[in-house]
């Protein structure tokens, strides 16, 4: 222990004296490192945002969709087909899914498309969802300013419209837009309300959003049929026979392939799985740097070996054995790349706090453990070559060497 | 084919020999062999009366740091590293604790007249005074030998001279030297001196 100790001393002083090159050999594995952290921090950050979202829809949610999609249960799935072909659900669908499912409590149509809003000669393109006047109840997201619209503007296809924060801000500044006229694809629309802030998920503004009732969106955009339907379950456990009766009911005038039921359970393994090979994807990417660094210690080992072969020599000649040259050599390389390690975690840490204030991110244990487990292997392995030299050279060779 | 044959000398305690020959004789050789840097492909070597012509290369490590200590002509101190942590260096591998060793180490650098310059870096130090850490370094274990492989070639003839009056001081004190050398005036120092040519003592 007490030799160890001197060793890792000696370490410490040779690399000291080499400041320079130490730190740039260093330079390699912090870079690894640190980008190990935070590309598994953005990962994982995502992943814990996305599968946040989907369990903010709630858990007793079921989605029907047009085509067909498997979702495989222990989270193996495809979204192959999901939602490219041409949806064949009317409203008539939702009546009757309403009206006969047992284990149902509400049904509700949704569909979009892009469309220009205009107001005071401002103009902003965006999505506008058709959406039923359980949206708030179904997202759990309460109007602001004003009110959603009820079941009666919805059946007269009443032409309302409820704002998300962005569009409002984008169209109206400061102004409250509740009562005032916007034109919608060039029909006039009331404002009736603003939603509440639900925030941005990556690039994508869940707050850019206008919300019309369903039949006024099916007229405005001369639609026929509507994207999708959001089913809610009367309870968790009733989630699986609701997806039955669905199924059911739909079949008696659609075709099998023509739609598909899926849970948020198993949307949230799909994403899950999705994103997870994803993480793991970024930190096989960053984990080469990682390598690229580890071979920098070695060559710079390897320098370090040859130039100083007179100093082997001598310290042979006084009395250093193999083993402590090995030791001191191993030493110098593992110091090198823990060190390294060490700095890359932090820098990993306070970068992925930094990055969190724009999107996403979040460290993980295991990210933090990895790296600095591999940068001690890295160590050991590139350094073992160059100590394994240092300790065999013939001391009255090594004690010649010019 | 053999380097050395023929060879049969003994050393006796305090005694201050000189190895004298041209390049190519052997005596690098012969120096490397009573070093325990190399091993005899046949004969025998006693050091303290003991045979170490067959040690394993960890023994000879550790026989050499107890009891030889090295001169070389290039001094030989570690770059970038104090005098004082260059002094060092054979206690650390004889396993001798950290206060002890400064201790030593400072009084060593004290005798050899370095007081001032401890903390010197070799880089900073004349070629007398590094030759000078290199025999503090080889004296710092109490060795039963000292070995010093053309000490006073890479100096000026004054340093030299110096350098000199520190073995005679040295064998005065007790110590055993042997002096390899092909400068006949540096060998005259000795009490004895053994020529050798062709691999052999003549």
């Amino acid at each position: 222990m007490e030799k160890l100790f001197e060793t890792l001393k000696l370490a410490a002083r040779t690399l000291k004296a080499n400041k320079l090159r130490s730190s740039l050999t260093m330079l390699g594995v912090i870079i690894g490192v640190t980008s190990v952290i935070l590309l598994v921090s953005i990962g994982s950050g995502l992943k814990s945002y996305i599968t946040g979202q989907l369990e903010d829809l709630g858990s007793n949610l079921l989605m029907v969709m047009p085509g067909e999609m498997e979702v495989g249960s222990g989270g193996s799935g495809s979204m192959q087909g999901a939602g490219m072909a041409a949806p064949k659900f009317t409203m008539n669908h939702q009546k009757e899914l309403q009206a006969k499912g047992i284990n149902i409590k509400r049904v509700m149509a949704y569909t979009e498309n892009n469309a220009t809003l205009a107001y005071a000669g401002k103009k902003h393109i965006t999505q506008v969802a058709g959406v039923t006047y359980e949206y708030p109840d179904i997202r759990n997201q309460k109007a602001v300013l004003g009110t959603f619209f009820n079941v009666s503007q919805q059946e007269s296809a009443k032409k309302v419209v409820i704002l998300g924060a962005t569009v409002t801000e984008k169209l109206f500044g400061t102004e409250n837009p509740v009562g005032k006229k916007i034109t919608l694809s060039e029909s006039k629309f009331t404002v009736l309300g603003v939603l509440e802030k639900k925030g941005a998920l990556g690039g994508n503004d869940m707050d850019n959003q206008a919300f019309i009732p369903v039949p006024t969106a099916l007229d405005t955009f001369e639609m026929d049929y509507v994207l999708a339907f959001w089913v809610q379950a009367k309870s968790k456990e009733q989630v699986e026979p609701a997806k039955e009766e669905v199924k059911k009911i739909l079949l008696r005038t659609l075709k099998d392939d023509d739609f598909s039921v899926i849970d948020t359970k198993g949307l949230l393994s799909m994403v899950s799985q999705i994103l997870g090979t994803l993480t793991v994807a970024l930190a096989g990417i960053a984990g080469i740097s990682l390598l690229v660094g580890g071979i920098g210690i070695m060559n710079i080992m390897l320098v370090s070996v040859m130039e100083r072969t007179k100093e082997i020599g001598l310290r042979k000649a006084i009395g250093a054995t193999p083993k402590i040259i090995m030791t001191q050599f191993l030493i110098e390389s593992i110091v090198l790349s823990v060190g390294g390690g060490l700095i890359g975690i932090i820098l990993g840490f306070g970068g992925s706090v930094l990055i969190n204030q724009f999107f996403p991110a979040m460290v993980t244990a295991w990210s933090v453990l990895l790296a600095f487990l591999v940068s001690v292997i890295i160590g050991v392995i590139f350094g073992v070559m160059p100590a394994a030299r240092a300790a065999r050279l013939n001391p009255i060779q090594a004690l010649r060497y010019e | 084919m053999s380097v050395l044959h023929n060879i049969n000398m003994t050393i006796k305690k305090n005694e201050f020999i000189s190895i004298v020959g041209p390049s190519g004789s052997g005596k690098s050789t012969l120096m490397h062999l009573i070093g325990l840097l190399d091993t005899p492909t046949s004969g025998r070597i006693f050091l303290d009366n003991e045979d170490v012509s067959k040690l394993s290369e960890e023994k000879m490590a550790s026989v050499r740091n107890r009891k030889i200590g090295f001169v070389f002509q290039t001094f030989n101190l570690i770059p970038r590293t104090s005098a004082l942590a260059n002094v060092e260096l054979p206690l650390i591998y004889a396993g001798v604790p950290d206060e002890q060793r400064k201790e030593k180490a400072t009084k060593m650098l004290e005798s050899m007249g370095l007081g001032e310059r401890i903390y010197h870096f070799p880089n900073q130090l004349s070629g007398g005074e590094q030759q000078r850490v290199a025999i503090a370094r080889a004296l710092i274990n109490n060795p039963s030998l000292i070995l010093a492989d053309e000490p006073t070639g890479n100096l000026d003839s004054k340093t030299g001279n110096q350098i000199m009056e520190i073995f005679k001081k040295l064998k005065k004190e007790g110590n055993t030297i042997v002096l390899v050398t092909h400068d006949m005036e540096v060998a005259k120092v000795a009490d004895r001196i053994v020529k050798i040519y062709d691999g052999e003592i003549v």
